[in-house]
């Protein structure tokens, strides 16, 4: 028998889960465990009357372990780990079993299983709960200053914004200066300003600062430590390089992305007379008066979109995604040229017009404007060859004349290109940030974590995180700026406990945790004349990969130890007979 | 097949006042029709945004038919003048091939 007092507490979430579960035989089932001191049903359990009733039986019977029967913990494990720690129980002596999309919600066509299923569930939990030890979170000290790397509109923005929180920001750009992309941009929509006078704008505030020191012609090429306290070596300069060392608290990537190149030949490309929207937006904005190329006053221009996007992941280094500022950035330009020109003629070959939001007010005056607007299907893309008098003749089926075939002879085609995931092979592999499919660094959670990685402290914005305007990567970038901000304004980061933790008596270091850990938080360190693994707090995720690496069995996973995890296994199967499967 | 000709658009559109660049393609035009002309009127449009000047001359007869009733006009969603539009292009006809 266990001298452990433990709480169970069964819910029936209003039905969702009682509908299908039996909660009373459950409840029966628990209360017949060993250490179990108190068995409950609860309407709502999270609801704050229960919560209350939960805290009283912990008071009154000393609970030292509490199970929760509900949803998942992803809704509602911190409610009932809080509810302990209220009732001076330490949290991490709470186990939470999802008996609502594991039990009911899984198997409405069975209720008898659905029950029996919950029975064997939190059986289980109570087996954990019964080996569960008070845990308390790891605290790690967080310094005030940030590395901020790409100096582009994104990054200077964020650079701005964390030094007015009073963050102080170093700042790394690759090239010879600052302002990415942008800084080589004329009109932009939806204003009409001029991106080099944004970037100058940004730059003047930033000299303004003097807490934010940039670094030009500067990569970062090493880094250490974890969330809260990085050290980062940058070397400064090619030819005689020089390395500073850094030492900050958290790291916002905004390193933006590169544009899409078309093959040699692809709908003409290098043959003269088609470039791409890039190289149209230069010749429209380092032209006076009406536009000319080659020394002749462009007439007429076709623009083909989605050139090397939205292709099937066969097609040669197109990529498969939409890359969405592209169908807004042509469409601006056809305006623009209208503007230098207003009787040129223009022509875009789309395949889906997505000029989302308020954009399409750009679209409307493009139409307004008389540029005509044909539509080709992805099988069928627009062909193009030699016309009179020097001119590109372009054909394309066109879907909205009910699939006529039509002719036009244009001096100028543009490719719409996508922007594609920047090859910067080297900071990935120092910062070990995730990239996910498409290339493009990748968040935890789109919706609720957008700017965050899976390396804690590490923070990504712009478009270096997939396709986006300059609006769009400034409000990203100031995403990043707050969660940079709200982690190094605390002072400190409280982490999860239930990490991997090394038998210093059984560890001879041979190396294979280390190897097996993916986030690099196992070394070697010297323990009582012998070498040993150690795992750093600071760095473990507790995935666990270690344990089973391990040929002396020396490594344990704090809250999941394999003690733990048996003796789960056993209850899931003790109504069977078995016992110690493992 | 057709070639695009600007020249034709440009004819049309400047001095008399055709106007369809709004128009999206939806079809309610045809869909309330009471003529129940399939051509009109948003493929004859089409002809005329990119300049099929042939095409849109082969289809005089249709251009006279219309009823100029204004039930398409009332019914565009990208409030196109339809019925405007049909003016114009009749006035085209009688100018360059009638000479009236």
């Amino acid at each position: 028998m266990s001298d452990r007092r433990i709480g169970v507490y069964i819910c029936h979430c209003g039905g969702n889960i009682s509908d299908y579960v039996d909660v009373e035989a459950v409840r029966e089932a628990a209360g017949k465990e060993a250490g179990v001191v108190v068995a409950k049903t609860a309407m709502f359990t999270c609801s704050d009357a229960t919560q209350q009733e939960i805290m009283e039986d912990i008071r009154e019977n000393s609970l030292d372990g509490l199970v929760v029967a509900s949803c998942s913990p992803k809704l509602h494990l911190y409610t009932f780990r809080d509810v302990a720690k209220r009732a001076g129980l330490n949290p991490y002596r709470y186990t939470q079993v999802n008996v609502r999309e594991q039990c009911s919600w899984a198997h409405t066509d069975d209720k008898e299983g659905a029950t029996g299923k919950a029975v064997r569930l939190v059986r289980a939990g109570i087996a954990r709960t019964l080996l569960t030890d008070s845990l308390e979170p790891v605290i790690i000290d967080t310094v005030p200053r940030a590395l901020v790397v790409g100096a582009g509109i994104a990054g200077l923005r964020a650079a701005v914004g964390l030094s007015d929180i009073g963050i102080s920001v170093y700042l790394v750009e690759k090239e010879k200066s600052v302002g990415g992309r942008v800084a080589g941009l004329g009109s932009m929509y939806p204003h009409g300003r001029d991106g080099n006078k944004l970037i100058s704008q940004l730059v003047s505030e930033i000299g303004k600062r003097e807490n934010i020191v940039a670094y030009t012609g500067a990569e970062v090429v090493e880094k250490s430590g974890s969330v809260g306290n990085f050290n980062v070596r940058v070397r400064v300069g090619a030819y005689k390089p020089q390395f500073v060392d850094l030492n900050v608290g958290s790291i916002i990537v905004a390193t933006g992305f590169d544009t899409f190149q078309p093959g040699a030949g692809e709908y003409g490309y290098g043959t003269g007379r088609v470039v791409t929207l890039d190289e149209f937006r230069d010749l429209l904005d380092s032209s006076g008066g009406r536009p000319v190329y080659n020394g002749k006053e462009i007439k007429s221009v076709a623009y083909i979109y989605c050139v090397g996007s939205r292709r099937d992941s066969g097609v040669e280094k197109a990529k498969v995604y939409c890359s969405r500022y592209c169908c807004n950035a042509a469409v601006h330009a056809s305006l623009l040229a209208m503007e230098k020109n207003p009787r040129i003629h223009q022509y875009h070959l789309y395949r889906d017009m997505r000029t989302y939001g308020r954009y399409e007010l750009l679209y409307d005056q493009a139409l307004e404007a008389g540029s005509t607007f044909l539509r080709f299907g992805e099988e069928d893309p627009p062909a193009i060859s030699g016309g009179p008098g020097g001119r590109l003749r372009v054909s394309v089926k066109d879907l909205l004349t009910f699939g006529e075939e039509v002719e036009m002879e244009v001096d100028l085609v543009v490719l719409v290109t996508p922007m594609v995931p920047r090859q910067n092979g080297a900071l990935v592999d120092v910062l070990k940030l995730p990239l996910g499919k498409d290339g493009f660094f990748n968040e935890i959670h789109p919706k609720l974590r957008p700017v965050e990685t899976v390396v804690d402290g590490a923070f990504i914005c712009g478009a270096c995180q997939g396709p986006k305007n300059s609006s769009e990567s400034v409000a990203s970038a100031l995403a990043a700026v707050t969660q940079a901000a709200s982690l190094l304004k605390k002072g400190y980061v409280e982490l999860e406990p239930l990490m991997a933790v090394v038998d210093r008596d059984i560890c001879r270091w041979c190396g294979e945790c280390g190897k097996a850990c993916p986030y690099g938080a196992i070394s070697k360190e010297e323990y009582q004349g012998a070498e040993i693994a150690v795992v750093s707090e600071a760095i473990c995720k507790g995935c666990g990969g270690c344990g089973p690496a391990c040929p002396k069995n020396a490594i344990d996973l704090k809250g999941y130890t394999d003690a733990q995890v048996k003796a789960m296994i056993d209850a899931l199967v003790a109504e069977w007979g078995h016992t110690s499967l493992i | 097949m057709g070639l695009v000709n600007p020249d034709f658009t440009d004819r049309v559109n400047r001095p008399e006042g055709f106007n369809a660049a709004a128009c999206m393609n939806c079809g309610v035009c045809s869909a309330v029709c009471p003529m129940g002309i399939d051509l009109l009127p948003r493929k004859l449009f089409r002809y005329v945004l990119l300049g099929f000047e042939d095409k849109v001359l082969a289809n005089s007869e249709t251009i006279y038919s219309c009823l100029l009733c204004r039930m398409c006009e009332a019914n565009c969603p990208a409030e196109v003048n339809i019925a405007e539009n049909v003016r114009t292009l009749r006035n085209y006809i009688n100018k360059n091939v009638f000479n009236i």
